[in-house]
């Protein structure tokens, strides 16, 4: 039997992003990340270019 | 992350590690690795009370080494899941069986010293790699000092000293004497565009040593801030622009030069020898700190979980793709997107990661509507 789910690896920002179009469009979407928490690089950097706006 | 977090159709499966994959596309078998965090992560509350009197203190890689943690941590205060951890190599009680003064401490009863690691499988029609990027060790190119001197560190140390949240609440206090460092300089590809160590280009250091030169102007207007590179890359939307305000609005002045040598003067700054190439002399500068924007370069352990999941790589590390289907990866039903594909900003991994769900979902016969198609 297959499965409609999707096992998304590594939980920084592009694997955020991918859970989540997965999820508004009704998939059941797993988000594995090996860190204590999810964020990736992104949560490390305090403003972000080009905007310099609040990474989190 | 705050959205992903709470979409009823995500399962974040967090401090967990892929151990092996079968099947095909559409039907594949996951086996993963939820390692024990001996917390029960339905009860902690996340008050923080244990990591208060925790007596135990480790490196904090989240803050790049720069600040300790205790030995039960939170890995950043607006984490998600909002779950402390326990690290097993630093705990005295997981070590030994001496201490347990978070267990007495936790009025939610969250510590389980007895937990185990849990082998897992899961049942899924695709996969999406997205694991990533870090940093290249700059002390192997050692004419830059780092580790050696102490005011050289890397960009993403610099990161954590300019966070309102990090180690020095965004104050630029140099690491040899906590001195606030005014005068900084910006090294560009250190180990990137290089025939010894990275042959490519890793990307996003010319625009994030703006940013950070930009960064400490607002945090500092006595701020000067000196960028070294061999010809600036600029490509995103608005992104010369962002350049020219660099220049115009916060006085960032652009040497074009690759630094030759860095040597520490007896205060502790950093002299930097270098050829301006546009005046052909052969300058020195002395500045208070330096930042290495040092190639950014695939996540540890990238290789290992190739193997597990049957993709291949290029031979700088990055998960093979070609050029026309840049979010299919060498396996059927195993997708890529994010800085671990190739390098890229935020912008484009954002972009990428649609691309790479879209093409989880179509080949799964899934429309946006959230409706299966029929035939
Ligand atoms: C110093 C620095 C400053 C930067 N500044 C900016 C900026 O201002 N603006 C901008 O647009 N871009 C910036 N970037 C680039 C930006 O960080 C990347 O574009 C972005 O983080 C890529 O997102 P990602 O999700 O692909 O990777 P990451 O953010 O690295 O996330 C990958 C995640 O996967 C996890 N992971 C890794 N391996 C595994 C595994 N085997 N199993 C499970 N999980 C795994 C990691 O722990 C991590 O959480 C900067 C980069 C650096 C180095």
């Amino acid at each position: 039997m297959g499965s409609k789910d999707v096992l998304v690896i590594g939980g920084g920002i592009a694997g955020i992003q991918a859970a989540f179009d997965l999820a508004e469009m009704g998939v059941a979407a797993y988000l594995l990340e090996r860190k204590p928490s999810i964020g990736g690089v992104m949560a490390q950097l305090d403003k972000t270019f080009p905007t310099n706006d609040c990474a989190i | 992350m705050l959205d992903a977090g709470r979409h009823p159709n995500i399962k974040i499966l967090a401090y967990s590690e892929v151990q092996g994959l079968e099947g095909k596309a559409g039907d594949f078998t996951v086996q993963y690795l939820k390692k024990a965090r001996y917390i029960k992560e339905e009860v902690c509350t996340a008050c923080g009370a244990c990591a208060e009197k925790c007596p135990i203190k480790a490196d904090n890689d989240f803050e790049m080494g720069l600040k300790k943690r205790k030995a039960i941590y939170i890995y950043f205060p607006q984490g998600i899941p909002a779950v402390y951890t326990i690290d097993p190599e630093h705990c005295p009680m997981i070590l030994k069986g001496k201490c347990g003064l978070c267990a007495k401490l936790c009025q939610a009863g969250a510590i389980d010293y007895e937990q185990k690691d849990e082998k897992k499988t899961l049942h899924v029609g695709a996969v999406i790699v997205a694991t990533g990027v870090t940093q290249f060790d700059p002390s192997v190119v050692t004419e830059y000092g780092y580790g050696r001197i102490k005011n050289v560190i890397t960009g993403l140390e610099y990161e954590r000293l300019i966070s309102a949240s990090g180690p020095t609440k965004g104050h630029l206090y140099r690491p040899s004497d906590e001195k606030l460092a005014k005068r900084v300089a910006y090294i560009q590809c250190v180990g990137s565009r290089s025939l010894k160590y990275k042959d490519y280009c890793s990307s996003v250091c010319c625009m994030y040593a703006i940013k950070d030169a930009m960064l400490a102007r607002e945090h500092d207007e006595e701020a000067e801030s000196y960028i070294f590179y061999s010809d600036f890359r600029v490509m995103g939307k608005r992104y010369q622009q962002y350049r020219l305000r660099g220049a115009e609005d916060y006085g960032i002045k652009y040497i074009r030069g690759r630094v030759a040598e860095i040597i520490e003067d007896a205060e502790g700054n950093p002299v930097l020898w270098y050829e301006d190439t546009r005046t052909r002399q052969v300058k020195s500068l002395t500045v208070d700190m330096v930042v290495l924007c040092s190639a950014a370069v695939p996540s540890k352990g990238v290789e290992q979980l190739a193997e597990v999941l049957g993709i291949e790589l290029t031979p700088n590390r990055f998960v093979k793709t070609d050029p026309f289907h840049p979010t299919d990866t060498t396996v059927p039903g195993i997708f890529v997107c994010g800085f671990c594909q190739n390098p890229k900003d935020i912008a484009e991994s954002v972009s990428q990661a649609s691309g790479a769900a879209s093409r989880a979902a179509g080949l799964l016969g899934i429309t946006s509507s959230g409706k299966r198609t029929v035939a």
